[in-house]
């Protein structure tokens, strides 16, 4: 036991040394939830963002492509996860070694056996779950703590729990840094360190519950704290290779409660990894041959 | 060094006239014929060392590729010294000095250079540098083979005459050694496991140099092999490093962060590496009703163990629960059969973790498990943890301690109940993908069997993961296990049949012999719709066949199409109803009790996934004795497993392959079926390239005088390929008799390699008569080799049900005719070259015999996956059948008539 706690330890400083160093300029403007860049024109966008949220104009460029090919993909398919994605600086949650791919259609590895989901993927079970202002949204599997952050920006009600200790530490160490720096939304994202499969009792019940790790089967309790009218979106599969399932529990006019499992499109058949890429202007890739 | 050592310097060119040391006689003379032995064991000891390392490091197909590629070294050694023959000739005591000095050390070093440098596979597609870091590998790995080729080039080049001798070493050494090798994985972890081929690479080196009579060089090498395993053994710890670096995404490695685990049981084996942890994050509850969570007042508290083999995993070991806890068990897939049975006798196919059979207990008078794992057995009733944890379970049961699947097909006692549920199978999220492994149990020949040993209302139940989106490995399961219906005799099988899943979960398959009655249908049927599964088959199930256009379609674009969907949008093309929502169930929250609907989940308004639908439609295309109509219009190979063919693999068709190229996450769980092609390709551009330089470079000076070139390359590839896939191709069948395949792969390479040793030894007598008979010796393997191919499935079928020990000697009887023929073509082909003085061809045939090896053990699962098992070993008879006509080419002499002319 105190080998493994050594290890980890270790690791940790290990992987602190790969933990994004924050820029030095804070936000300048304070967030709201009715701030809204432009989300029309690029060259508007990245002005507005490193006016008033202090950003860099290298990867806002590079967000602004990648929410050009994910509208085109249909991954995002409403305006406040729009919104969302476009106020999230992911290059603060992804490790150092990675920074220059920050915003690649893929999956990066962030330590721990545990990967920070490529922004498709993030984007359509944000889009999928339709979270508004007024939901109360768990998370398990914080993990880099991206999904929360985007999560953060439609709802002041976010609650996520990481079960690797040292990996829940450093990405507590992440929002911190960044909150210090001015990005107060993230003061709304309850974090803590625990066994996801039993859910955030005290805080249940949650409109949305987003889980974003391996199981067998989904746990009871998390459906237990869901509310009736709710909606569950799980992941099943290999890193990189996941079928996002959709579970709703609903109640009939008896008073009885229905738990229907379909895929993130309602049964429809999509591939869910991605074969496109922006080049440029451009989307390449075999969806558009 | 001292005189008696043969002095290089003073040899002669003329290889015929140089090998004094092979002239030597007595005891000397067989020290250095172990010495090749137990180089060439070493090398063997290497290749199960990397396979095992990669096991436990990340997955085993990729130590396949590592390993295989890393073989092409001995064609590479063979090319540059075909080159340079002279060169090596003047210089050999120099460079089996060196390459016996530098063995051990390259072993250590390359392994500890390429764990410092672990790849990440499931990045593999998406990370560029993941490809450098496998090259990074397989370049480490590749420099200790490059020794031991090189020590074995120059042994051969050096012992020309002596060649059936030397060559009978090597093969006997290598089959020892490998045998060796498999025993020592009960002595040594993963991570300690290359001291085995440093041993035996410090013992080969000894003996050669106490051979030649050098003392000094014996012990510098003997010095050098102890420095070079203290390093391995010390340097780790020292300096910080890994000795063996597991990948955070294997199973173990999450367990091992759990801030409460702790590791409580331990077992090393040829079985496998065997860890058992405790946390209390530990869940399992495979294909668990998402209704549990309304009706069960809680799930039980650190009810499991984790138990992972080779860092994969978890299997779950199950605590053994109270009544109240044991609640749960209800909402399980597992339970299907005991609704419709009272107190059955019950036989596990496979105990596993043992999850089934508690579940069985609970229901059953009396049960019996089968486990084909020795190393599984072993824990469950030597550890103090696991036996209190379990109470006992083993103690509690009767065990058949091999292939449930075996006792099955050999035993007059008939169950209620046989259960095969998720066994050898990894749960839903498992990354890395899967090597091509044999799964007899799931075969059409071994569901035959379970279905014999049913009472007369006995139930077959076989529960699968049901993870795949679009549908595979289940599709093949219903495909099957109608095949084996009909094959027993059901004409009509509509009544025999009950099947239910749950989408992205599990599916469970129920076969009852004399049909299932009214009351147990609407038994099944209420329970499904109470745990919000969805009915799949049932006798009078409606299904709505319209939809199946669309729903092929569908699965088809998903894949193959340049479309992408568009969420929420409704569905193009058909008239069809969209086809959407999950099936239900209703679950009254007031009172907690089930109310469920006796629906069919398909009826037009109650709507189902397109995975779903898949199944059902599946399912009446095998009522209807259609399912050749189901494949054609399907996107992937959906055939049934036969004993010819047991494979949940290789779904993609081969013509598909280049459409997947820019899409390969899709298909994350066929890597292993991937890569075996990537080998190929890379084996055959090399292979070609390696056997084409010294043809190219050395046509001037050799090669355009020496006829029969094409031939004698078809000779020796002929050999190289039919040998490595008879060797590998049996390992797969004959794991139908063991039950085991490290049991298998033991008997096979000892069995070959010796009885091919022996063989090589043998074919020195007719050496001057080889014109006459070594065609009738192709014949007979040829013969041999084809009638194999056609009976050996209910020969190994009918040997399975002997007592062990007979089984293994019958393995080796069928073994020893084939393998001991297959040693004359080699040694006898070499031994030609030889005395027709061809000293050029000598090693670069060598060197082609070495790459088609290569060719060929990648060649062999795509052939099984593709054609059968069967097809493998007719071929490799056809390869030798073939290697008739080339050898007259090898014995063409050499024209230097034309020679002189040039």
């Amino acid at each position: 036991m105190k080998y493994v706690l050594k290890k980890f330890t270790f690791a940790l400083t290990l992987v602190s040394a790969f933990v994004p160093v924050l820029a030095s300029a804070a936000v300048p403007k304070a967030y709201t939830y009715d701030m809204v860049p432009p989300m029309d024109n690029k060259e508007a966008f990245v002005e507005w963002m490193a006016t008033n949220r202090g950003e860099d104009k290298k990867f806002l460029s590079q967000r602004w492509d990648r929410y050009q090919a994910l509208i085109q993909r249909n991954d995002l398919t409403n305006e406040q996860t729009k919104r969302a994605f476009l106020m999230t600086p992911r290059e603060e949650f992804v490790r150092k070694i990675s920074l220059t791919h920050s915003y690649d259609d893929a999956f990066l590895d962030i330590g721990f056996g545990v990967t920070i989901s490529g922004p498709h993927a993030v984007s359509r079970m944000t889009s999928v779950l339709d979270i508004q202002k007024t939901d109360k949204v768990l998370e398990i599997g914080t993990g880099s703590g991206y999904q929360s952050s985007i999560l953060g920006h439609i709802t002041d009600k976010v609650w996520t729990i990481e079960i690797i200790k040292p990996l829940a530490e450093r990405t507590r160490g992440v929002y911190d840094g960044i909150i210090a720096k001015g990005y107060t939304e993230y003061k709304n994202v309850n974090t803590k360190q625990a066994d996801g499969y039993y859910g955030w009792e005290e805080a249940a019940p949650f409109d949305k519950i987003i889980v974003t790790c391996g199981i067998d089967h989904i746990p009871p309790a998390l459906l237990k704290q869901l509310k009736t009218g709710g909606m569950m979106i799980i992941p099943v599969g290999p890193p990189g290779a996941q079928h996002v399932l959709k579970i709703t529990k609903e109640a009939n006019p008896d008073g009885t409660i229905k738990i229907a499992r379909s895929d993130i499109y309602n049964g429809r058949v999509v591939p869910f990894v991605p074969f496109t890429k922006l080049e440029g202007d451009a989307i390449v890739g075999s969806h558009n041959k | 060094m001292t005189n008696k050592v043969i002095d290089s310097t003073n040899s002669e060119n003329s290889p015929l006239s140089s090998s004094r040391e092979w002239s030597q006689t007595g005891l000397r003379q067989l020290l250095m014929y172990a010495a090749v032995g137990c180089v060439a064991g070493a090398i063997i000891a290497l290749q199960i060392g990397i396979m095992r390392i990669f096991s436990e490091g990340s997955w085993a197909h990729f130590g396949s590729l590592v390993v295989s590629l890393a073989m092409l070294g001995f064609g590479l050694t063979s090319a540059v010294m075909c080159l340079a023959r002279n060169w090596f000739e003047r210089h050999w005591f120099g460079v089996i000095a060196g390459s016996l000095a530098a063995f051990a050390p390259l072993i250590v070093g390359a392994n500890l250079a390429a764990q410092q440098l672990p790849f990440n596979p499931i990045f593999l597609v998406s990370d560029a540098l993941q490809k450098w870091r496998l090259v990074a590998n397989f370049a480490f790995y590749l420099l200790p083979f490059l020794a031991g080729s090189l020590f074995l080039g120059t042994v051969f080049l050096r012992a020309q005459k002596v060649f059936s001798r030397v060559y009978f070493a090597d093969l006997l050494g290598s089959g020892l050694c490998g045998l060796l090798t498999l025993g020592s994985l009960f002595l040594f972890r993963p991570d300690n496991l290359v001291l085995v081929p440093v041993v035996l690479a410090g013992i080969g080196g000894i003996l050669w140099f106490v051979g030649l009579g050098s003392r000094k060089w014996a012990i510098v090498i003997g010095l050098i092999s102890i420095a070079a395993g203290a390093i391995h053994i010390h340097l780790p710890g020292a300096a910080k490093i890994s000795k063996l670096s597991v990948s955070d995404y294997k199973g173990v490695s999450y367990a091992r962060k759990f801030p409460d685990s702790k590791q409580q049981y331990e077992g090393i084996s040829p079985f496998g590496h065997l860890e058992v942890y405790s946390s209390s994050y530990l869940h399992f509850a495979p294909g668990l009703s998402d209704n549990a969570s309304l009706n069960l007042e809680e799930m039980p508290a650190n009810a499991y163990l984790g138990l992972y083999v080779d860092g994969d995993g978890p299997i779950g070991i199950m605590r053994e629960l109270s009544d109240k806890d044991t609640a749960y068990f209800h909402y399980l897939p597992m339970i299907y059969p005991y609704l419709i049975t009272t107190k059955p006798k019950t036989f596990v196919v496979q105990f596993g973790g043992g999850i089934s059979t508690m579940v069985a207990l609970h229901s059953s008078s009396n049960v019996t498990v089968g486990e084909a794992n020795p190393a599984f057995l072993k824990a469950f009733r030597e550890s103090a943890v696991l036996k209190n944890f379990t109470n006992d379970i083993l103690n509690r049961v009767s065990v058949i301690p091999y292939d449930g699947r075996l006792f099955l097909a050999n035993t007059s006692e008939r169950y209620d109940v046989i259960d095969l549920s998720l066994a050898d199978s990894a749960g839903l999220s498992n990354p890395g993908g899967f090597a091509i492994v044999e799964k007899y149990s799931y075969t059409q020949e071994a569901m035959q069997h379970y279905m014999h040993a049913l009472s007369d209302a006995g139930i077959l139940s076989v529960t699968l993961w049901n993870k795949e989106e679009p549908p595979k490995s289940v599709l093949k399961l219903f495909a099957t296990m109608a095949a084996a219906a009909r094959a027993n005799g059901d004409k009509d099988i509509s009544q025999n049949f009950f099947v239910a899943s749950s989408y992205l979960s599990t599916v469970t398959v129920l076969y009852k012999r004399s049909g299932f009655t009214a009351g147990e249908l609407t038994k099944l049927r209420e329970y499904t719709s109470a745990m919000s599964f969805d009915e799949i088959y049932s006798p009078g199930i409606k299904v709505d066949l319209a939809k199946a256009d669309h729903v092929f379609k569908d699965f088809h674009d998903s894949i193959f199409s340049a479309d992408i969907s568009k969420p929420g949008s409704q569905i193009e093309s058909t008239d069809q109803e969209p086809v959407a929502e999950g099936s239900t169930s209703e679950i009254s929250t007031q009172t907690g009790a089930e109310v469920g609907t006796n629906e069919p989940a398909v009826d037009g308004t109650a709507l189902t996934v397109p995975a779903s639908l898949l199944s059902q439609i599946a399912w009446q295309a095998l009522i209807h004795d259609d399912w050749q109509g189901f494949s054609k219009r399907y996107l992937f190979d959906v055939r049934p497993l036969t004993n010819n063919h047991p494979y949940f693999a290789a779904y993609v068709f081969p013509k598909d392959l280049p459409k997947i190229t820019d899409r390969l996450e899709l298909f994350q769980d066929e890597w292993g079926y991937l890569l075996l092609w990537a080998t190929l390709a890379i084996a055959c551009a090399a292979g070609l390239i390696l056997i084409s330089i010294p043809v190219i470079f050395g046509w001037r000076t050799a090669f355009s005088r020496y006829p029969g070139k094409s031939q004698t390359i078809l000779y020796f590839a002929c050999l190289g390929f039919g040998y490595i896939t008879v060797e590998v191709g049996l390992i797969a069948q004959f794991i139908q008799a063991l039950s085991n395949a490290t049991v298998s792969a033991s008997v096979l390479i000892t069995g070959m390699l010796v009885f091919s040793g022996i063989g090589s030894f043998v074919s020195d007598k007719y050496a001057h008569s080889a014109r006459a008979t070594l065609p009738k010796i192709f014949v007979g393997i040829g013969a041999l080799l084809i009638s194999y191919s056609l009976m050996l499935n209910p020969i190994l079928n009918a040997i399975g049900g002997l007592p062990y020990a007979v089984r293994l000697i019958c393995c080796f009887a069928l073994i020893a005719p084939p393998a001991f023929l297959m040693g004359f073509p080699m040694a006898t082909g070499m031994g030609i070259l030889t005395r027709l003085k061809k000293e050029s061809m000598f090693l670069w045939a060598w060197g082609v015999n070495g790459c088609f090896s290569v060719i060929g053990a990648a060649l062999v699962p795509i052939i099984a996956t593709s054609f059968g098992l069967a097809a493998v070993i007719a071929i490799a008879g056809a390869a030798y059948l073939i290697a008739i006509p080339a050898f007259f080419g090898v014995l063409k002499p050499i024209n230097y008539k034309i020679n002189s002319i040039t």
